[in-house]
């Protein structure tokens, strides 16, 4: 329906007789008929108030269901969770290997310095001709023994230490976890704040598309990530089918 | 042999570095992206390229698709050292021209064989 004719058919007799009364100069049937319009006039008024009250809630209810709110709070938010766990894990492991390569490195260097603490008494006497022969003679067997030990002691050290050093490379796969999980805690901000505005229902925001070419980051255990190769076996037979 | 090593963890740069010179490798520079990366590559005159592929700035795979684009780099051996490890992903780099590709965590072991094999195949 036109809003003319509805116009007309809501309006038109009361104005009609309103006109009427006018030419026929009666005051007292103008003034009733116009008293009815206005009472007519309130009535839609409240009526399209309640049409509004009722589309409020409609959209309220809508934004409750908004799928991006849904997908964050049901499966975003627990992954995010599952992931810093996975954080937790990797740096306790990292910390733990850590301590155990320098407790096993301390006394290998303790060793060390002792007998080289030991041998240079003797050695100072050598060399101040103050020995007596059976402590030079003493003082070469603990030689041989300590050149032994210090060289073994020593590799082993610098072994633990590179292992030290190779550890760390935990807090690479941890910093990118733990990027990831900010940026979902920007997408939460942005869902609430769309929450608070409440009054624009924007039905139209979708999840941010991933991008391949920035990469996905490390495969976190329990968390599907599509298909992903196991170990560098797995890529090097990839590659190899690719002729690489 | 000069090496440049691209990863936005300078942890990780450093390990790199490391293992390059227990190789025998010692003439190693660092870049955090590919956008630092890329013009120090078409600065300096490096023979091997180690890079990340997710990074904040330009990604691997970028850096590496902006060296197979330039004349002069073309040719340079490029090994992706990278967390990333969806088949679709081995598979792009593959197309875009990578030479090896290594996943972390990874081993000093796995990362000599992969620049040995790189070297070896590199044209005399």
């Amino acid at each position: 329906m036109s809003s003319i004719v509805f116009l007309r058919e809501q309006y038109g007799t009361h104005v009609s007789a309103m006109a009427a009364a006018l030419d026929a100069g009666d005051v007292e049937l103008f003034g009733s008929t116009l008293d009815e319009l206005v009472r007519l006039r309130e009535k839609t008024l409240f009526s399209d108030l309640r049409r509004l009250t009722v589309d409020l809630q409609g959209a309220l209810e809508r934004f409750r269901l908004d799928s991006r709110l849904v997908d964050l709070a049901e499966k975003e938010v627990p992954d995010a969770r599952h992931r810093l766990d996975h954080v937790l894990k990797l740096t306790d492991e990292a910390a733990h290997k850590t301590m155990d390569l320098v407790d096993q490195s301390c006394p290998l260097a303790e060793r060390t310095s002792k007998g080289a603490a030991e041998l240079n008494v003797l050695w100072k006497q050598f060399r101040s001709r103050e020995i007596a022969v059976q402590d030079f003679r003493g003082m070469l067997e603990k030689m041989d023994l300590f050149l032994d030990a210090a060289q073994a002691d020593t590799d082993a050290v610098r072994r633990n230490l590179s292992e030290v050093l190779m550890t760390q490379g935990y807090q690479d796969i941890s910093g990118q976890i733990i990027r990831g999980v900010m940026k979902l805690v920007g997408e939460l901000e942005v869902a609430l704040g769309e929450l608070v505005k409440l009054s624009s229902i924007d039905t139209s925001r979708k999840k941010v598309d991933e991008e391949p070419a920035r990469g996905f980051g490390p495969v976190v255990p329990g968390i599907n990530h599509g298909v992903t190769v196991g170990d560098q076996q797995d890529v090097d037979s990839l590659l190899s089918g690719l002729g690489l | 042999m000069k090496f440049l090593v691209v990863d936005d963890f300078s942890t990780m740069r450093r390990i790199i570095k490391n293992l390059l010179h227990d190789l025998g490798y010692s003439n190693v520079t660092e870049a955090d992206d590919g956008n630092t990366a890329l013009p120090l590559l078409q600065q300096g005159s490096f023979d091997f390229l180690i890079t990340d592929w997710n990074m904040p700035g330009m990604p691997g795979l970028e850096l590496l698709k902006a060296v197979r684009a330039d004349t002069r780099l073309k040719q340079m051996p490029v090994l992706m050292l990278t967390a990333e490890s969806k088949r679709e992903q081995i598979v792009e780099a593959a197309q875009a021209g990578v030479n090896g590709y290594v996943i972390k965590p990874f081993t000093a072991v796995t990362l000599k064989e992969k620049i040995d094999k790189i070297l070896e195949a590199r044209p005399k």
